[in-house]
């Protein structure tokens, strides 16, 4: 009890972490039925292209590089430009893969890790996490269809405006904005399933 | 000794005892609450050789003491909410609580990263301070990790304040941020085993030792919590603080009182009523026991101002010792039938009382001598009860014993007669050589099985419903255990910073490498200077070039007016102490800042998530002014010390006592006064081996008694017997009688919730038991043969 008062706590600065929502008015039957599609995919493989843009920014930030997420696992974050490196973000742990290929657990990633974990777990068809902290609408069709999550946290809501998710047989793209201009947007391309891993991404994963 | 005179000294005596119970009665209710303490941790010696480390101890232990700390917990997330704003409700329309934390304040988050920007320069986490010093530090690659951070969500620091995001990993790093239970719904909120636990904490409005507030407490807690279950069924409460520890103790010991103050006392009443026939013995026997600790408690009150939990159920055991004063003036009494004269059968139990009042405070001085509040209190309360117990024999019982009485219940007789002249028979000659050398055959075994157990919970063992709430509750919400913790001290605030964060940084290996979960101490929330300005100097370079650094930031894409506000910026202050000590957001960790003091300043670092004090040992192994402070491994230590001196203690105890009868019996018959009570040892001692119990300090401690009161029965038997020459076992059913009422006081401490009074319990009445069968073993033979 030593380390908490309340407010203390919601120094927090992670997003709200962990927080999606009661499936609100649209169509309950889309929102299951994306997510049983999503389920589907035991392991994804994809390029990814982010851009974040902010207000202290000129001009928005570009990373591009690849993703291999598998599910109840967690995910390789492989980054190719503007540098190299490899994320391994598995369950609420976050590492690094350095150059000999040895993981180094990233201390500080909770803000991170959490937002993987949220991500982990809705693809997983697990939504109850994300539904608790998000009110969710899903739209369109099973075949292109889109998510969005509005914060149900009051103290989230006034900094996250809401973080939107569309795709089809696939997740395509995140896109997260913020009250204050700053927005992330991650656009999914070349996504297929997976196939075999190699052992170097078993072990970053620590699948035996 | 005039009639008269005999009359005025029960008068000057009752006068006495009188004055003594008012003292009594003013000192127990005439000052506030009832001084009762129920607080188990006051019971434990000191133990830190340094004054510090004790405090430190007790302000840990209180720096909680008052609230309680509840843990509503639902399988369906919305019910474990509502329960928990339902059960906030309900506590706080209550004035027993002063505070109750359930809802959240309204406030930004935003808010609190602001405090922070004066210091960003100097406030380095772990991970960039190595990044940042070594060599080949590419600051346009930092920067572009963290412009480019999958999900890094914006939420903290904001880009233009903190480019590289140092700031903000090192607010990652403190210990708020590494709380599991997070803001949902403006409530404390984790998420453990697909249940849903929503924390409230209620502080209470007193002290959680004051009986009121205990009970209210409780009661409003318990109404709250069934309107709550009733309200959304199937939410569970957990909870865990001091009130619930006290009131279990309280609840405890009140239990033990009544169960061995009870039934002792029915018992030794139907007894002393079917023995002497009459209830005028019985009345008389209780007013000199009630006297016995009415001089107790008050003089218990005089010397420790509070009375322990153990204390209390201790005495109430003591009645059936004290009572044995007034059995034997009673039955000398009934035993010199028509030829009675009070101040004659005084004289004739004079020496023998004397005898077994001596043996008796040498026992208790003895347990008084460990420094132990609880013993030096029990021992107080035993020899101030003794004392007036046996004085009033002395003073008040002849003036109110005059006329005759009936002679002792003869089927007592009878069989005491039987019993004495069986045991007597084997106890002699070869015959008796030979029993003995069985027994010690059939012993020792017993004693090679023997073990023993110094933990801290013989004195303190709370129900373990309590325990595994308050285990539970720590495994969900990452709270500390508050039983192990580091003190450190240093001449300045600067020196014992800088001292917290070497121990730190060895503690943080500990956590790398899985063996700890976490720690929580103020130099990782306020780094030393010396820490400061190393951080503020790797910096530097980079941030004193601003042509350099507004190029990286250009290069990287930073509008000018925010490059221009970060440059501003540096180099800012370093963060300071006692200003931060003043801040909101120190209030939950004050505590740990013990200060200045004679010898400098200290604080305390609490490690979590690691039972085995050895890794917490070496960490603080060879650091200058650190030092793990380990309550409870103390106090054990400190028991198997006394333990093992326990043992000599007893045999110094047996040797004291050999002159007395030397003196008295003379040498050739005093080894075989004493062989009663020291078989009476050795059998229980073998008996305890053959059950199985580890050997505790209070074993030993029991066993000084064992030997005491065996002495006493050895002393009773050989002094009476030429009085009762006409009635032959009549002296040996006092003994009995005094030995029944013992061993239904004492014996019934074996039922006791406290172990330390378990054990003790379980002693006497082995010790007793054996020894007052062996007793008539001490007898010559031609008395008993007849």
């Amino acid at each position: 009890m030593r380390r908490m008062t309340a407010f203390v706590l919601c120094l927090l600065l992670s997003l709200g972490a962990g927080h999606a929502a009661r499936a609100a008015d649209a169509d309950p039957n889309l929102l299951k039925s994306v997510l049983a599609g999503l389920g589907n995919h035991q392991s994804v493989r994809a390029s990814f292209v982010q851009t974040r843009s902010n207000p202290a920014l000129a001009q928005p930030q570009v990373s591009h590089g690849t993703l291999l997420f598998v599910l109840g696992r967690g995910m390789l974050w492989q980054t190719a430009q503007p540098y190299q490196e490899t994320l391994a973000l598995t369950g609420s742990h976050a590492a690094r893969l350095d150059a000999q290929g040895e993981l180094q657990p990233i201390r500080d990633a909770r803000g991170v890790s959490q937002v993987s974990q949220m991500l982990q777990s809705l693809l997983a068809g697990k939504p109850d996490d994300v539904l608790r902290q998000f009110d969710v609408q899903a739209s369109g069709a099973a075949e292109k269809w889109t998510l969005h999550f509005a914060p149900k946290q009051s103290r989230v809501a006034r900094i996250l405006s809401g973080i939107e998710l569309d795709g089809d047989t696939f997740l395509e793209g995140i896109r997260i904005d913020m009250h204050d201009g700053a927005a992330t947007d991650i656009r999914f391309s070349d996504t297929r399933d997976a196939g075999t891993l190699t052992a170097p991404e078993k072990s970053a994963l620590g699948l035996p | 000794m005039k009639l008269s005179s005999l009359w005025l000294r029960a008068g000057l005596f009752t006068v006495a005892t009188l004055a003594v119970a008012l003292l009594g009665a003013w000192l127990l209710f005439g000052r506030g609450a009832i001084p009762i303490q129920t607080d188990l941790l006051a019971m434990l010696p000191g133990t830190e050789k340094d004054p510090l480390a004790e405090a430190a101890v007790q302000r840990l232990a209180h720096a909680n003491g008052d609230r309680m700390v509840l843990l509503v917990s639902n399988a369906d997330d919305d019910a474990a909410k509502a329960a928990a704003r339902e059960l906030g409700t309900a506590l706080s329309a209550d004035k027993t609580f002063s505070s109750v934390l359930a809802e959240l304040p309204p406030f930004d988050l935003q808010q609190l990263v602001a405090p922070y920007l004066a210091h960003r320069f100097t406030l380095l986490s772990d991970a960039d301070r190595a990044t940042l010093a070594a060599p080949g530090f590419d600051p346009a690659q930092a920067l572009s990790r963290h412009l480019n951070e999958p999900f890094a969500s914006g939420v903290g620091t904001s880009l233009q304040d903190d480019p590289f995001g140092f700031l903000q990993h090192w607010l990652d790093q403190q210990p708020w941020s590494r709380s599991p239970l997070l803001p949902e719904d403006n409530l404390l909120t984790a998420h453990h085993d697909d249940k849903t636990y929503v924390m409230v904490t209620a502080t209470l409005a007193g002290s959680s030792y004051d009986d009121a507030v205990q009970r209210d407490a409780l009661a409003t807690l318990d109404r709250a919590e069934r309107a709550m279950v009733h309200d959304h069924p199937g939410t569970t409460l957990l909870r865990t603080g001091a009130v619930f520890y006290a009131a279990a103790a309280r609840a405890g010991a009140e239990h033990d009182v009544h169960l061995v103050g009870w039934v002792s006392t029915i018992g030794i009443a139907l007894l002393l009523l079917w023995s002497f026939r009459s209830p005028g013995p019985l009345l008389l026997a209780f007013l000199s026991t009630a006297v016995g600790v009415i001089a107790a408690t008050t003089m218990t009150l005089l010397v420790f101002g509070q009375i322990y939990l153990l204390t209390l159920v201790f005495g109430a055991a003591l009645l059936g010792e004290a009572v044995d004063y007034s059995i034997q003036y009673l039955t000398a009494r009934a035993n010199a039938g028509a030829q009675w004269e009070p101040r004659a059968g005084l004289r004739q139990v004079r020496v023998a009382l004397l005898l077994a009042l001596a043996t008796s405070l040498l026992g208790y001085a003895l347990l008084g001598i460990v420094p132990f509040p609880a013993l030096r209190q029990m021992a107080c309360f035993a020899m101030s009860g003794m004392l007036a117990a046996c004085v009033s024999v002395f003073w008040l019982l002849p003036a109110l014993l005059q006329r005759p009485s009936k002679p002792l219940s003869p089927v007592l007789v009878r069989v005491a007669l039987a019993m004495q002249n069986a045991i007597a028979r084997f106890g002699n000659g070869r015959r008796g050589w030979i029993i003995a050398l069985l027994l010690l055959l059939l012993a020792v075994p017993g004693w090679w099985k023997l073990r023993h157990d110094d933990d801290v919970h013989l004195l303190i063992a709370p129900p373990p419903a309590l325990d595994a709430q308050e285990v539970q509750i720590r495994t969900i919400t990452g709270l500390g255990n508050g039983s192990q913790f580091y003190l450190v001290q240093g001449d300045s605030v600067e020196q014992t910073l800088q001292r917290e964060e070497a121990l730190e940084q060895r503690l943080q290996v500990l956590v790398q490498s899985g063996k700890m979960q976490d720690w929580v101490g103020l130099a990782g929330m306020v780094p030393s200077q010396q820490r400061q300005n190393a951080d503020r100097a790797l910096l530097a370079p980079w941030m004193s070039d601003a042509t350099r650094m507004r190029k990286l930031l250009t290069d990287a894409g930073f509008r000018a007016s925010a490059i221009d506000t970060y440059l501003a910026a540096w180099p800012g202050t370093p963060i300071d102490l006692q200003q931060w000590l003043t801040s909101p957001i120190s209030t939950p960790f004050r505590h740990l800042w013990m200060g200045q003091n004679a010898h400098g300043y200290a604080t305390l670092v609490l490690p979590q998530g690691q039972d085995d004090v050895a890794p917490l040992h070496a960490a603080a192994a060879n650091l200058p002014g650190v030092q793990l402070v380990d309550k409870p491994a103390s106090v054990s230590n400190l028991f198997g010390r006394y333990r093992s001196y326990a043992s000599v203690w007893l045999l110094a105890a047996l040797l004291l006592i050999v002159p007395v009868f030397g003196w008295r019996y003379g040498l050739r018959r005093a080894p075989r006064v004493l062989v009663p009570p020291v078989f009476g040892i050795g059998l229980t001692l073998a008996a305890l081996g053959y059950l199985g119990q580890p050997l505790t300090l209070f074993h030993w401690m029991a066993m000084m008694l064992v030997l005491g009161v065996g002495a006493n029965y050895a002393v009773f038997l050989l002094e009476g017997e030429p009085h009762v020459a006409h009635r032959p076992g009549a002296m040996y059913a006092s003994v009995l009688l005094s030995a029944v009422t013992a061993l239904l006081s004492f014996g019934l401490l074996a039922l006791s919730s406290m172990p330390a009074l378990r054990d003790f319990g379980l002693t006497l009445l082995l010790g007793i038991g054996c020894t007052a069968l062996m007793v008539p073993a001490s007898l010559p033979l031609r008395g008993a043969a007849r």
